[in-house]
Order: C-alpha cells, then structure tokens, then sequence
C-alpha cells in the first residue's frame, strides 16, 4: 500500500528516460580531458528527437503510449554503450535514430493509407525471390554472410528487409486461406504454403545468414502453433526443423565450429571459443552493478558493437542493467501480445504478432547466444545494437505495430460513444 | 574524478531504470484496471459476489468477482462452489441459499467466524441486501444483487 501509494508521486517514466539520458550523456562529456562537447550534442539531440516522438505519439493519440517509451529506453542504453565505445559510432547511431523515426513514421502511416495489404500475398512471395535475387547479383560478402548491398557508400543489409516481407506474407496467407480453401484442396493449399515458407527461410540460408532464418522459423512455427488447428502440421514442421538442424550440425563445418564453441569453449579458447569466452569473461567482471560506464574493457570483446552489445552492458551497468534490458523487452512484446489479442482482423492480428515475435525472438536467440545459453547466431538485438538496417526495419515495422494498435483505439472509441 | 563520478553513477542509472520499467508497469496495470472495471458491470444482470480488498495483497488465487446463480458454498477445501486457499477461511465456512430471487448467507460454524456489514453471523440465514459487505477470513466481499448496478461502481471507487 505504502509503495503504490509513493508511485503516485513518482514523475512519469518519461522524465525517468531523460534523466537517464541527461547523465549517461554528461558522464561521457567528463571521460576525456580536453573536453568535446559532441556527447552532449548527441544527447540532447536524443532526448529532442524522443521527446518530441512521445509527444506527437500521446498528443495526436496515435495509439499505445507504451511501446515506443520503452524502445526508446532500450535504445538509449544502447546508445550510450555505443558511444562509450567509439564517439564515432555513437554519433552515427543518433543519426541513425534519425532515419529510424522517419521510418517509425513512414511505416505508420504508409501501413495506414493504403487498405490493400491483406491481398498482396504473392507481391510478397515474388519481392522476398526478387530482393535475393539482387542480392545474389550485385551482393557483397561482409562478415561472411552474402547479404549485403552496397549502393552509393551505403550497405544495406537485405535479410533485415525480408525478415518484414517474410511476416507480412505469414499474415497475408492467414487473412486470405479461406478464400484459397474454396477453390483448392485444404491439403494442397496448406502444403504449398509451407514449401513457400521454407523457400524463403531457405534463401537466406543460401546467403550463408543462419540467425535470420532460425528467428523466421521460431516466429513461423509459433504462428503456426496458434492458427493451425491440426497436431500433424507442427508435427512435420517440428520433424522438418529437427531434421534441418541435424544436416546443418552434421554437414555445415561453419555450424559445427560453433556447435563446438558452444558446448566447450575452453576447449580452444584462442579460435574457436575466443568470442563466447570474451562475453563470458566481461559478464563475469561486471558483477550485479557493473564496473561503471567507461571503467570496464568491453572492448576487448569481438563484434561487441553489433552481437555482443548484451555483454558490454552487462559488463559496465551490471546484472541488473542486463536484466532491466530483459524486463524492457519482456513489456514490448507484453504490450505486442495485448495489441494482438485486441485485433479483430486476421491480418493485424497476424502482422501485429508476427512484429512482436519478431522482436522476443531476435532478442531470445541473440541474448541466450551471448549468455550461452543457445547456439550462438550473430544477429543483432533490437534497437540497441548498432547497425542501420536493423534499426531502420525495426523501427518500420514498430510503427505498423503502433498504427495497429492506434487503428484499436479509434474504434474503441467509436463503439464508446456509440453506446452512449 | 572520472572514475568515482562514474562509480557513483552507475547505482543511479540502475535505479532510474528500475523506476521507469516501475513505471511503465504502473501504467499498464492501471490501464487494464479501467478497462476491466469498464466492461464489467454492463455484461451481468445476475446476483455476484465482488470482491473489495486488493487482490495483490493474497499470496493465493482469488477472483475479482463470483456469479451466484444456485446455492453457494464458500470454504478452503475443494469441495465448495467458491474455494479460496485463505488459511483463515475454514475447510466449509458459509453458505448462501436461494430463495426466489434473493440469497440467504450463514455461518456454517466456520472457525474465525463470517462478519455481514460488521455484524457476526450466526448459523441461521440471514438476508441479503444489494451492497452488504460480507468478512470472511481475510476477504471483504461486497454482495451486489444485479438489479441496480450503480451500487458496483460506486463501491469499485470507495476502494482503499
């Protein structure tokens, strides 16, 4: 009682976030000693840029409030790493944020205006061939996946866009299945369904990228398991999935170099176990609060700015900073669910699942690999690690979920006054 | 003077994100405790039983509100139509019979005893009115008889 009743003085969680942002930031402008005062330009130009967001967000009731404060939180943790890491990649990532929120609102209202998303089922099927296809011709090989586009100075990721187009299609073939039903066998339409999903997992297969479809096959399976009333379907996923993964454990020798990692990295701590042992080690020194934002050496962990952020974080802010990130990402995909299970069309509710899983597994699989908990595939985490593919199509596909859930409110609104 | 304004620091930042997630879930919790408080009344025409202590305070599972639609019993052990594992509810505890359209509510010689607005309860039926406030155990329940659903808001807002 006593508690509750002091959280009715508390300022609101968005205050807390600039609070965060205010000291993160001004913690980094006294690091160096001739003092740059670009830390403190990038902060404030984050706290603008989430402010007036939030605003815009609560002012226009543009939907659920919550979402976009907590991806805010976690970005700004992010953030904060990023710089603390390398000024320059700080600096890049508030621009990036830049382009995300543009995207936020690109996916916001695109996703609005136009109605016919619901029947482009095979547009997306043919962009997602479409989209390798490119990438195969004029693709460039980076950190050994084949799926990268450079155009004009800048590299795109394409796998980051057919992740989007791959859950757009999951709820596009949801909302339309009846339709396919009246003039195909169920059979057939279920079957071919399945070998066009497993075609487009595939294809990022063939790009040697393995995080990104093991995420697409968590988030496919899931969706299956809630819309497929048949036992025997997820029998022959699960039977397919298991099968996939032993051929890729038994014939992939990169899989297995991880497999390997994966079970002992001690075993050879210099090759082989050298990136999980470094996360393992900067976990271990950080203890429950961290050293410290700028006191630690997460630095020393291989591809820290992308794949293993989650360490460098639990290195300088602690047990507990990992775990608030854990809880940040617990209550968006919370209020994905909720968004999902408000939906009355099969399409939104497909899509706003499908958004949310998207997120809770990305973060699942990358955060379990860093942790060793699971296998570890280098994807990236959500809105914290740096990367301006990832944070653009994240950030898109966060403004469908909230025109999703703004479309809700409306309505409900409507039926309220309607029954007044 | 870096290192210790960073030291110092770092417990300050976990404590203002453990505040905002605080937060966050505050609102959401309140969030869903209008709606739910919203939808509710307007669906039921039937007797209930609403439940007015807060709920987070039980370490056991207690529903926000009970249907009364036939004789009722309430009591710890699991034969009972209304079970609640409260250690001060005794194994059978009360009972509310049916007559007509109102219910009767008795004591069935529970240990701690059923209070009706403050007033200990015999073992013979009592009747109940729309917005008598029922003690038992640890619970506080608020009879509402269906027929006059302004009564339920009202008491929903009374709330400690």
């Amino acid at each position: 009682m006593q508690l509750m009743r002091s959280a009715h003085k508390l300022p609101h969680p968005v205050y807390m976030l600039v609070l965060v942002d205010i000291f993160a930031f001004s913690l980094l402008f006294f690091r160096e000693t001739p003092y740059d005062i670009s830390p403190l330009i990038v902060g404030l130009s984050l706290i603008a840029s989430i402010l007036m967001v939030y605003f815009l967000i609560r002012g226009f009731k543009l939907g659920d409030e919550y979402i976009f404060l907590i991806v805010s939180m976690l970005f700004s943790i992010g953030a904060v790493m990023l710089y603390r890491l390398d000024s320059e990649l700080g600096i890049k990532q508030a621009k990036w944020l830049g382009i995300g929120l543009v995207a936020f609102f690109a996916g916001y209202f695109i996703f609005g205006w136009f109605k016919v998303w619901d029947r482009l089922l095979f547009f997306y099927m043919a962009a997602s061939m479409g989209l390798f296809a490119v990438t195969m011709g004029f693709g460039r090989e980076i950190k050994g996946s084949n799926n990268w586009i450079v155009f004009q100075g800048f590299s795109i990721q394409t796998s980051e866009i057919a992740k989007i187009l791959f859950l757009f299609f999951l709820a596009s073939y949801y909302s339309q299945r009846e339709k396919l039903f009246a003039r195909f066998s169920k059979v057939r339409v279920t079957a071919a369904f399945m070998l066009v999903a497993y075609l487009l997992m595939g294809l990022l297969v063939l790009q040697k990228e393995w995080g990104t479809p093991l995420v697409l096959f968590l988030v496919y399976f899931a969706v299956i398991y809630i819309f497929e009333k048949d036992v025997r379907i997820l029998l022959v996923n699960a039977l397919a999935a298991v099968t996939a993964g032993t051929a890729g454990v038994l014939f992939v020798h990169h899989i297995r170099v991880r497999v390997d990692a994966w079970i002992n990295p001690w075993a050879d701590i210099a090759q082989k176990g050298y990136q999980i042992a470094q996360s393992l080690f900067a976990i271990g020194a950080g203890g429950f609060f961290g050293t410290g934002i700028g006191l630690g050496r997460p630095e020393l962990i291989p591809e820290v700015r992308t794949d293993f952020i989650f360490s460098a974080i639990c290195e300088e802010m602690g047990i507990f900073g990992g775990v608030a990130v854990i809880l940040l990402f617990l209550l968006l995909v919370y209020r994905g669910f909720k968004i999902a299970l408000r939906c009355g069309e099969v399409f939104e509710k497909t899509l706003a699942l499908g958004i949310t899983l998207m997120f809770a597994f990305q973060t699942f699989v990358i955060i379990g690999g860093v942790i060793k908990l699971l296998l570890l595939t280098g994807i990236t985490l959500p809105f914290i690690s740096y990367g301006g593919s990832s944070l653009v199509t994240n950030f898109a596909a966060l403004g469908v979920l909230q025109r999703i859930s703004a479309k809700q409110a409306t309505a409900e609104r409507s039926t309220a006054y309607e029954d007044r | 003077m870096f290192e210790i304004i960073s030291s110092l620091l770092k417990y300050v930042f976990i404590t203002i994100i453990y505040i905002f997630i605080f937060g966050i879930m505050r609102l959401i919790y309140l969030d869903i405790r209008s709606m739910s408080a919203k939808n509710f009344p307007k669906a039921v025409s039937l007797p209930y039983l609403k439940l007015v202590s807060l709920k987070d305070h039980f370490n056991f599972k207690v529903e926000e509100s009970y249907l009364l639609t036939e004789d009722t019993t309430i009591g710890r052990s699991r034969g009972n139509s209304i079970h609640i594992e409260d250690p001060f509810l005794s194994g059978r505890h009360a009972i509310l019979t049916k007559k007509g359209g109102s219910f009767y509510i008795q004591d069935v010689g529970s240990t701690n005893g059923t209070e009706l607005n403050g007033t200990r309860l015999g073992t013979e039926p009592v009747l109940l009115k729309d917005g008598d406030r029922i003690h038992a155990g640890q619970l506080d329940f608020l009879y509402v008889s269906g027929e006059r659903q302004g009564e339920g808001n009202a008491a929903d807002e009374k709330r400690p």
